[in-house]
């Protein structure tokens, strides 16, 4: 397993360069912009982009077949795949987080409860897309599955652009710490029960 | 012991079935899967290797079912695949860095021996290489981790003879050990005639024979005569001919040739063409 980890971070650190530079812009743009969450939900969105971008190069390079015959279960095979979205996911979440209090704090409103609820909506829907699209792309191959995320990615942009228009705000209704907790666990949920399709499809895959 | 037995090995996809197939590759030994494009050899190494599900049949590696202790079994096995598979830009610092995490037995010395041996450049990207250099490259990654079995799917189709020849030679030093095997598939006869023990001829998903290689040479043979002559010869001896209007070459089967009839040896090309043709 660690040697297909050290594979993908030698993967990220060659293709995926660019996503730091969009990062860095973003987030730079989401603190002299309105209060728009699009440009701190990117950077997440980009980063749990990364195992599906990674499958891509996996396929053309033939690595998905070469893979298949070393010393490696197609369970370790899908993980590494999720560990690595999780690892930099991760990091683009807590990045994403920080600038959003520091611009609180720039902008003199911070406000925990609204953090929270930001908190919350970034990792739901940062973790939308890996958790959706994963289990389709290790079952029917990466084609169809980044047609599906530039899709999505599609709609969910248009959709917050015309939600902005319409003057709606992004913010849970927020309840509680209580409510805010079981909608985590949800998400959290949602991901293994996507890790564990994964590995059924994968298994099942004919390569 | 043998490396690789299989046995009614079928696999049925839409428009082509690999059907009752029969192979056994004993250790210390080469064997070579001949086939024209879309014979099935491929299948037939991803089954081994349980890429792909079977229909029925059962393949054992060193003795044991392939689907069960399959990540312990690939520790012992080294492949290399017609694409190779390689991420492009890696270099082969970098392959072994990830290679020395992935097999229990690798080697790094003797990865730096063979790309020294094989004249591979260290910092090169993957991508840069020629076809010959990834094959290469290939070969070296499969056989620096001490493997007990080497599969090589259409490994040396493309390479210009000096490499063949250098590659050739390796595999002929890897078998020297007896507890080493080879299964190497080619569509090109010739590459596997000179290194092999053993021969199978795969046609259509069917196996036409799996025999030594030298069995073979020994009990077939061509003949050059005319129609009247081939007549007298049993029908059972000609095991497949070509008429033209200068007479018949036909492939016979030597015992069955009445003695004094010039028979000429035949090669494995030429074997596998009369066989094929054979069945048409």
């Amino acid at each position: 397993m660690k040697g297909l980890l050290l594979k993908e971070f030698y993967m990220t650190a060659k293709y995926c360069r660019p996503f730091l530079l969009i990062v860095i812009v973003f987030l730079a743009v989401s603190f002299f912009g309105d209060d728009n969450i699009f440009f701190i939900l990117y950077p997440v969105l980009i980063s749990s982009m990364i195992p599906v971008t990674l499958m891509s190069y996996d396929e053309h390079d033939k690595w998905t077949l070469y893979s298949a015959t070393l010393p490696y279960t197609r369970s370790q095979l899908v993980s590494s795949k999720y560990l690595i979205g999780l690892i930099f996911g991760a990091a683009a979440y807590v990045i994403s987080i920080a600038a959003t209090i520091v611009r609180m704090q720039l902008n003199g409103y911070f406000s925990l409860d609204s953090l929270l609820g930001m908190a919350v909506i970034l990792l739901a829907l940062g973790m939308l897309a890996p958790t959706l699209l994963l289990p389709l792309v290790f079952k029917f191959g990466t084609e169809k599955g980044r047609i599906a995320f530039y899709v999505m990615i599609g709609l969910m942009t248009a959709g917050g652009t015309i939600a902005a228009g319409l003057g709606l705000q992004f913010a849970l209704p927020v309840g509680g710490v209580w409510i805010l907790a079981a909608v985590v666990l949800i998400i959290v949920l949602l991901y293994v029960l996507s890790w564990r399709l994964s590995i059924v499809f994968y298994r099942k895959r004919e390569l | 012991m043998n490396a690789l037995e299989i046995r009614n090995l079928t696999k049925t996809y839409p428009g082509f079935r690999l059907q009752n197939l029969n192979l056994t590759l004993p250790s210390g030994c080469i064997l070579g899967l001949v086939g024209e494009n879309g014979a099935g050899k491929s299948t037939t190494i991803k089954l081994i290797l349980d890429m792909i599900r079977k229909d029925s049949g059962t393949i054992t590696l060193f003795g044991q079912d392939n689907q069960k202790n399959t990540v312990l079994t690939k520790q012992d096995i080294g492949v290399v695949l017609d694409e190779v598979g390689i991420p492009q830009f890696m270099t082969a610092g970098q392959i072994a860095n990830i290679m020395r995490h992935t097999f229990k037995n690798w080697d790094d010395a003797l990865f730096k021996d063979y790309l020294k041996k094989l004249a591979l450049p260290a910092d090169k990207a993957f991508k840069d290489f020629s076809r010959g250099m990834k094959m290469k490259m290939g070969i070296a990654v499969a056989l620096a981790h001490h493997p007990k079995l080497l599969i090589l799917d259409e490994a040396t189709s493309g390479l210009d003879p000096v490499v063949r020849d250098e590659v050739v030679e390796m595999f002929g030093e890897f078998t020297r050990d007896e507890n080493h095997a080879v299964l190497i598939s080619s569509h090109i006869v010739s590459d596997l005639e000179k290194i092999c023990d053993y021969i199978a001829f795969l046609h259509q998903g069917q196996l036409l024979l799996c025999e030594e290689k030298d069995v073979l040479l020994e009990e077939y043979g061509l003949v050059q005569c005319s129609k009247e002559q081939l007549e007298e010869l049993d029908a059972d001896a000609i095991k497949g001919k070509k008429v033209s209007p200068y007479g018949v070459q036909a492939l016979v089967k030597r015992d069955a040739v009445p003695a004094g009839f010039p028979v000429s040896p035949v090669s494995m090309e030429e074997l596998f063409i009369f066989m094929v043709k054979e069945r048409a």
